[in-house]
């Protein structure tokens, strides 16, 4: 009687849960597949040759892509020693330090800040004194974001490397920051990398800070001092726009930088599951 | 007759040999609790010396006086005079990282950095000596025949040390900490995770160091300590009880607790 009470308790939860599963994995589905459905069509060499074209006219993403690719690329180069830097003084120098606390605090609200704040924060800072948008700006907004990704999973990885381990590298003689790079970095590495591509990942699907730092440009521009194309920005020009064939391309764009990030998820997740050394 | 005569001799030549650590009144604290209790004693150069006693006695705290390993935590410090060839280690000129060159240590679980097993060994001499590509080879190699691991590991010297067994993971450590040709090792229990061969194996080795090394070596396991340790020491709640020839602490031990342990009534 009660076993077979128990049993029902146990296949309704069962349901409940696979039923709530399956409502979150249905989103994400019906998400890939309307960008496949929409996207997939407008994808041709000219999106990845050709620039982003006034409505009416035959175009591609091309500007919009190396815009993104160089501005991440400038946020990762900037925000990645940054990040490793404090989370090794974090773990490492100051584990008990009062400093090290705060900085998780502060770093924690940053994690989770909307980004359009730090697209204004920046604007302020940098837009509104050079007295135009620029590339620059956007790089910087987006570094501002990796940082707290990276310094977050780097300190995560350190404080997982046992002690044990430090004090061998301590024991045969070698100097602390030898025992942090060879040692510490080493056996944490995975994680560090999982974290950068996770940081890679974010940003490149960013809008919100890039609005009111990078702004976007129709022509192909590789000047850092001047506005810069981006896909986000882009696509969220496009898909507001009442033309059609610009309304295809931001579909287009949503489906490579979904692809793209889909990717740079998979590796992460790869690198971070497989596990050192074997 | 005839063999108590010969351990008596044996004794009395390790009693002979010139000191290569000095422990002068040694206390150790965890913040405010003091774990060791003013320690004094001797270790013979080239020779075993064993630390038995219940957990949490102080034995491996006195251990991690000696390389001062104890100072990457913040609130543990030492006081007393710990001599090593006549000079005070504890003193705040010490240089730590070559105090540590000297002094080598292997842990209880086997810690194999994460690199190569030839990086492994090569890490700590590379520390303190520029060689040539061929004399490093050479140094590795020494090392591992050392630690009997050589014949096991010369075809994958390029894999992850992680990927070895934990008695080869141990024995890997032993090399590495040989590698950097130290005077004294100190062993915190280097057998109690391992399989009885792999335990074997490291007794036998321990057993070929001593002619070159001064080795201490904590252990729980009293069979242990009365096969490879010419002196040993008992201790309890931070003392030291009773510290002579191995032989005298098992056969006839002065004091009442030392007996007590070594026949298995407590700890």
């Amino acid at each position: 009687m009660a076993y077979a009470t128990r049993r029902l308790r146990n296949l309704v939860m069962m349901t409940l849960c696979v039923v709530s599963a399956a409502i979150g994995l249905g989103w994400l589905l019906l998400i890939l597949g309307a960008l496949l459905y929409e996207g997939f069509s407008g994808l041709s060499v000219a999106v990845f040759t050709q620039m982003t074209p006034p409505p009416g006219e035959a175009g591609g993403l091309l500007n919009a892509i190396l815009g993104s690719l160089l501005m991440t690329g400038i946020a990762v180069v900037v925000g990645t020693p940054i990040g490793v830097l404090a989370a090794t003084y974090m773990a490492e120098y100051g584990r008990h330090a009062r400093l090290t606390q705060v900085v998780r605090f502060i770093n924690d609200i940053l994690l989770s800040a909307p980004s359009i704040i730090v697209g204004l924060f920046v604007y302020e800072l940098l837009v509104r004194r050079m007295g135009h948008f620029s590339a620059i700006a956007g790089a910087v907004a987006l570094a501002v974001i990796v940082i707290p990704v990276v310094l977050r999973t780097t300190e995560d990885m350190l404080l997982l490397v046992p002690n044990a381990l430090r004090e061998a590298g301590t024991a045969i003689g070698a100097p602390r920051w030898i025992v942090i790079r060879s040692v510490a970095y080493r056996a944490a590495r995975a994680g560090m990398i999982t974290g950068v591509l996770l940081a890679v990942a974010r940003v490149s699907g960013e809008t919100a800070p890039l609005l009111f730092t990078a702004l976007s440009n129709q022509f192909w521009s590789t000047d850092l001092n001047a506005p810069m194309a981006s896909l986000p920005v882009t696509i969220f020009q496009f898909a507001l726009s009442p033309y059609e064939d610009w309304q295809a391309l931001a579909w287009t764009g949503a489906l490579i930088i979904t692809v793209a990030v889909l990717t740079l998820s998979i590796l992460a997740r790869t690198l971070g599951g497989r596990r050192e050394g074997r | 007759m005839k063999q108590d005569m010969s351990l008596a001799m044996a004794a009395a030549a390790t009693r002979d040999a010139p000191a290569k650590i000095v422990v002068r009144d040694l206390s150790f604290f965890y913040g405010q609790q003091k774990a060791l209790k003013n320690i004094s004693l001797s270790l013979p150069e080239k020779s075993v010396t064993a630390f038995i006693g219940p957990s949490g006695c102080g034995k491996s705290t006195l251990l991690r006086v000696f390389n001062r390993i104890y100072e990457l935590y913040p609130k543990q410090r030492a006081e007393g005079e710990v001599l090593l060839d006549g000079r005070n280690i504890l003193d705040r000129s010490q240089d730590l990282n070559l105090l540590r060159a000297t002094i080598g240590m292997v842990f209880q679980k086997p810690t194999p950095y994460p690199m190569s097993i030839y990086e492994n060994i090569a890490f700590g001499i590379r520390l303190y000596e520029k060689l040539s590509r061929s004399a490093l080879d050479d140094r590795v190699e020494e090392a591992l025949r050392r630690a009997a691991l050589w014949e096991e590991v010369k075809d994958k010297l390029g894999q992850s040390g992680l990927g070895l067994s934990g008695g080869q993971q141990q024995r890997l450590c032993i090399a590495r900490t040989v590698a950097v040709r130290p005077k004294v090792i100190l062993l915190d229990e280097p057998a109690s995770a391992l399989d009885p061969i792999s335990t074997a194996k490291i007794e036998e080795l321990i057993d070929e160091l001593r002619a070159d090394y001064t080795i201490a070596i904590v252990t729980h396991n009293m069979q242990q300590a009365a096969r490879i340790s010419s002196r040993t020491a008992f201790m309890y709640l931070g003392e030291l009880v009773e510290y002579d020839d191995t032989q005298t602490i098992f056969t006839s031990p002065r004091q009442k607790r030392t007996e007590e342990y070594i026949t298995g009534r407590f700890g």
